[in-house]
């Protein structure tokens, strides 16, 4: 043991060399050198032009059989009401390849082995061309894609959803830094090679362009992704059990109040029962909250967040809360609503459209329930207000290849990109989405391909090779009787369908706007969840003001002038 | 009763602080050829400090700079300390700030105490086969991931789990400790003494170990009760121990962990959960605050931990322990 000192324990002078030493070897040399600025983070303005001269020559590539039920898409898509069988060959000249390849998918399905028989068979399908699709969960995939595209780390190739990519700072500046243009490769006539990836169409072709350059875009410009599907019409589901509405004496609603109605009827916390699931994207156009976040009136930009509408959005949100009608692991990750829902243990839950045909193809071939009926609730109003859907558009999401991959690489991996961009009706799009008869699917008796338990379980709802691309037209899909009921809805929404004001233009925010704009939404969940009261939103509003919200509103001002003259 | 020697008799003990004739310190290359050997078993961990530490730790300059990892290291300009300053301008890192310090302070209130208690129990059970049972039980939740802890705190105390179900079974309300920002404190205390008290106890329990029985038998002997001997005996005997576990765990007090807050952001909020580390995931990593501003928040972190390692030391030192290490 050291001998103790008869002097003080703490001896200011000592502490403070300590401190000095710690300070002046962190922080080194860069201590002489003065404060300067941070740069970027101005946000980001770029045109979808569909007149540039590098978009691939748009070659219509003819849907083989005539739909049943005939839309106006994109907003109004067509589909099949029988299955088009036997579906049609739509690649006659299989490229013959031989390289083998790693692209990174997110995946919110069951992640099949790295040898399941399905990827060989495709292998040859596709004409030899071996693919390891990385899967991560969808929730982790978008965290950590940031961090694995900076550092470069993403195999040959990564899947990227336009909702992922507009979470990441300065993505355009990553996609020209990161990513291989691919410009070279398919500017111009490209049918000979890839006959439907030059029936994509101009649209889908300069949503996939980014500038080296915001202040000379039209130079600098160039196609740095294979466009996945070009969206339209209705844009997510808010689904409902009808066979529980039906079984408990209640009408579906058509209305906000109706909606508040049921759900106190339905709802029993202390049983376990909770009428509303997910609601947060779905509920806003019942308010007339933009999908953008910004409106136009008249004389400059309102945020949402800005509107009373908003208010009233979050005193909705907070009733559900304060009355338990919400089941209580919405908002957190244990929160599985087709579970829930395919249970009865929530009416309703706000889900993407494959939800309502595979979680009743599901469940009928499971025969666990043969009354379980799935319905969508239409445009909901809030005292009496004309109603709104959000609707999607553009490119849902895009293939980036790396940027040192090489010409020859990147055209195989296009040659794969071509065959998924087959429609439905054609024998690729089976092989697909529904696998191979026999192994992951079996023709059922209209004639339909219906998975099998090993398509169930291996094969359903994983991004794999959908990841490769979006096909020339995007059809409804499903059994016939969730297809005519789709397209009956579709009609019925489109009148109530809203515009992009900022259509023609892919806008990343200024950072600070950005910033602001996570720290409000953090503040206003915690006002939803019963954290914070309702009281506190004002002062939040003020403060995502300040922080970055006018900066953000200046920005897209700017934009939204030249894009309509204002 | 005389246990441990007094200052004075220890003064007399003491060393002389002159060197004793002959002994100069030996030629580099001599003590080199004597010592090569050893020199070589050292090579492996310096390799492996030098690559994953030293090596990234150099990196930290960022924090400096006005980075982009889309340009050479070198070409990044540097902007002195204004990362610093946006850090400390922003509220949110107060409130991370507030709150590491927060749980820092309960971890080391109520969690450390409670390995000490942990194993002066298990050093009081006598039965050899009920100490392993004992012991096995108390430190294996500190094997467990956080993932885990917390799941089993969810199926436990959850608004569907044991708890809730037999409380509503006995005509109650549900429990809702999971989601509740102002009992959070006592959730995480909970998880952290369940997962960590155990395995600081296998620490201390080695410490009691080294104690000798002889001096427990001449206190018996001279009359001492058993607190006596805890007083006089025990607590002396791993005093070192304890200062030293205390200067570590002041040096990492702003690394209060990650998952644990992170996995339960969502369920209390982050106002509640946000610590420096998820402050630097959340608001650098995921947000488009950059890489800069996230080292920048590191390096505070280093640089308090350091200055507390080094005062915590001096203050041991000063009150006759070793501390963590000693000047030569």
């Amino acid at each position: 043991m050291a001998t103790p000192s008869g002097r003080s324990p703490v001896r200011r002078r000592s502490l403070f060399k300590a401190a000095g030493l710690g300070t002046a070897g962190a922080a080194g040399l860069p201590l002489m050198s003065a404060c300067g600025e941070v740069s970027g983070g101005d946000g980001n303005v770029q045109e979808v032009d569909q007149t540039l001269d590098i978009l691939p020559e748009y070659k219509e590539w003819p849907l083989p059989i005539e739909p049943d039920l005939v839309g106006e898409p994109p907003n109004h898509p067509s589909g099949y009401l029988q299955y088009p069988n036997p579906p049609a060959q739509a690649i006659t000249n299989t490229p013959s390849n031989s390289g083998s390849y790693q692209v990174y998918v997110p995946n919110w399905g069951p992640t099949p082995e790295k040898d399941d028989p399905y990827f060989l068979a495709m292998q040859e399908a596709t004409g030899g061309t071996k693919i390891e699709f990385v899967q991560s969960d969808g929730e982790a995939f978008n965290q950590a894609s940031g961090q694995w595209i900076q550092a470069q780390e993403f195999g040959d190739a990564i899947f990227m959803f336009g909702w992922m990519a507009n979470s990441q700072a300065n993505f355009n500046e990553t996609v020209v830094n990161r990513f291989a243009d691919i410009s070279g490769l398919v500017s111009g006539d490209i049918s000979e090679r890839w006959p439907l990836l030059a029936g994509r169409g101009d649209a889908a072709w300069a949503d996939s362009v980014w500038s080296t350059d915001p202040e000379n875009p039209q130079e600098t410009a160039g196609i740095y992704g294979v466009p996945w599907e070009l969206s339209g019409g209705p844009g997510n589901g808010f689904f409902y059990r009808a066979d529980l509405m039906r079984e408990a004496n209640l009408e579906p609603p058509t209305t906000v109040e109706e909606l508040l109605e049921i759900a106190r009827t339905w709802s029993d916390h202390q049983a376990g029962r909770w009428a509303i699931g997910g609601t947060d994207y779905m509920s806003r156009a019942w308010f007339r909250l933009e999908q953008s976040g910004w409106l136009w009136d008249g004389s400059g930009l309102v945020n949402n967040n800005e509107r009373p509408e908003f208010k009233e959005w979050v005193t909705f949100q907070r009733t559900l809360t304060d009355e338990q009608l919400r089941h209580p692991n919405v908002g957190t990750p244990d929160f599985d609503g087709k579970t829930l829902q395919r249970t009865g243990e929530i009416l309703f839950d706000q889900d993407g459209w494959n939800r309502w045909w595979q979680i009743t193809e599901m469940v009928r071939a499971s025969g666990e329930d043969p009354d379980f009926e799935l319905h969508p609730v239409g445009a909901l109003t809030y005292e009496d207000r004309e109603p709104m859907y959000h609707a999607a558009s553009g490119v849902g999401a895009w293939l980036f290849f790396r940027k040192d991959l090489g010409e020859d690489a990147i055209a195989e991996l296009l040659d794969v990109s071509n065959y998924v961009a087959a429609p439905y009706g054609t024998k690729e799009f089976e092989t697909v989405f529904f696998g191979f008869e026999g192994e992951q699917f079996e023709y059922d008796a209209d004639g339909r391909p219906a998975f099998t338990e090993a398509g169930v379980t291996s094969f359903q709802d994983s991004l794999t090779y959908t990841a490769m691309g979006g096909r020339t037209q995007y059809l409804l899909e499903g059994p016939p009787d969730i297809m005519q009921a789709r397209f009956e809805f579709d009609e019925q929404i489109l009148p109530y369908l809203d515009s992009n004001p900022f259509q023609g233009l892919r806008l990343t925010s200024p950072e600070a706007g950005t910033n602001a704009g996570t720290v409000f939404d953090e503040k206003v969940n915690d006002i939803i969840y019963g954290r914070a009261e309702l009281s506190e939103l004002d002062s939040a509003i003020e403060t995502w003001k300040a922080d970055g919200g006018d900066e953000a509103r200046e920005f897209y001002e700017k934009a939204y002038k030249q894009l309509h003259g204002e | 009763m005389a246990v441990t020697a007094g200052p004075a008799e220890r003064a007399a003990e003491a060393p002389p602080k002159t060197r004793p004739p002959g002994s100069r310190r030996k030629p580099l290359r001599h003590r080199l050829r004597r010592d090569w050997p050893l020199v070589v078993l050292t090579v492996p961990a310096m390799v492996q400090l030098a690559v994953f530490f030293y090596t990234p730790s150099a990196y930290s300059v960022i924090a400096f700079m006005d980075y982009s990892p889309y340009r050479p290291l070198w070409e990044n300009p540097i902007i002195g300390f204004t990362h610093f300053q946006i850090l400390f301008e922003d509220p949110y890192f107060v409130d991370a700030l507030f709150n590491t310090l927060q749980f820092a302070f309960a971890q080391l209130i109520f969690v450390f105490p409670i390995s000490i208690g942990l194993a002066l129990l298990m050093q009081s059970i006598v039965s050899t086969k009920l100490r392993s049972v004992f012991q096995s039980i108390v430190y294996l939740p500190y094997f467990f991931s956080w993932v885990l802890v917390v799941t089993v705190f969810n199926q436990v105390l959850g608004q569907d789990g044991l708890f809730s179900r037999w409380l509503l079974g006995m005509g109650g309300e549900r429990l809702d400790i999971m989601r509740d920002p102002d009992t959070f404190m006592f959730l995480a205390w909970m998880q952290w003494t369940w997962k960590d008290a155990g395995w600081g106890m296998i620490i201390f329990l080695a410490a009691l170990a080294s104690i000798n029985p002889a001096l427990y038998e001449a206190a018996a002997v001279d009359g001492a009760n058993r607190w006596r001997r805890l007083w006089h005996i025990t607590l002396p005997g791993i005093r070192p121990v304890i200062v030293l576990l205390l200067i570590l765990q002041l040096g990492g007090i702003l690394s209060v962990g990650f998952e644990q807050y992170q996995l339960q952001r969502e369920m209390v909020g982050w106002g509640t959960s946000e610590v420096l580390d998820t402050f630097v995931y959340y608001r650098t990593i995921l947000a488009s605050n950059g890489e800069s501003l996230g080292t920048a928040a590191g390096l505070f972190k280093g640089i308090i931990g350091l200055l507390l390692i080094l005062a915590a030391n001096h203050i041991a030192h000063r009150f006759g322990e070793q501390g963590i290490y000693q000047k030569s």
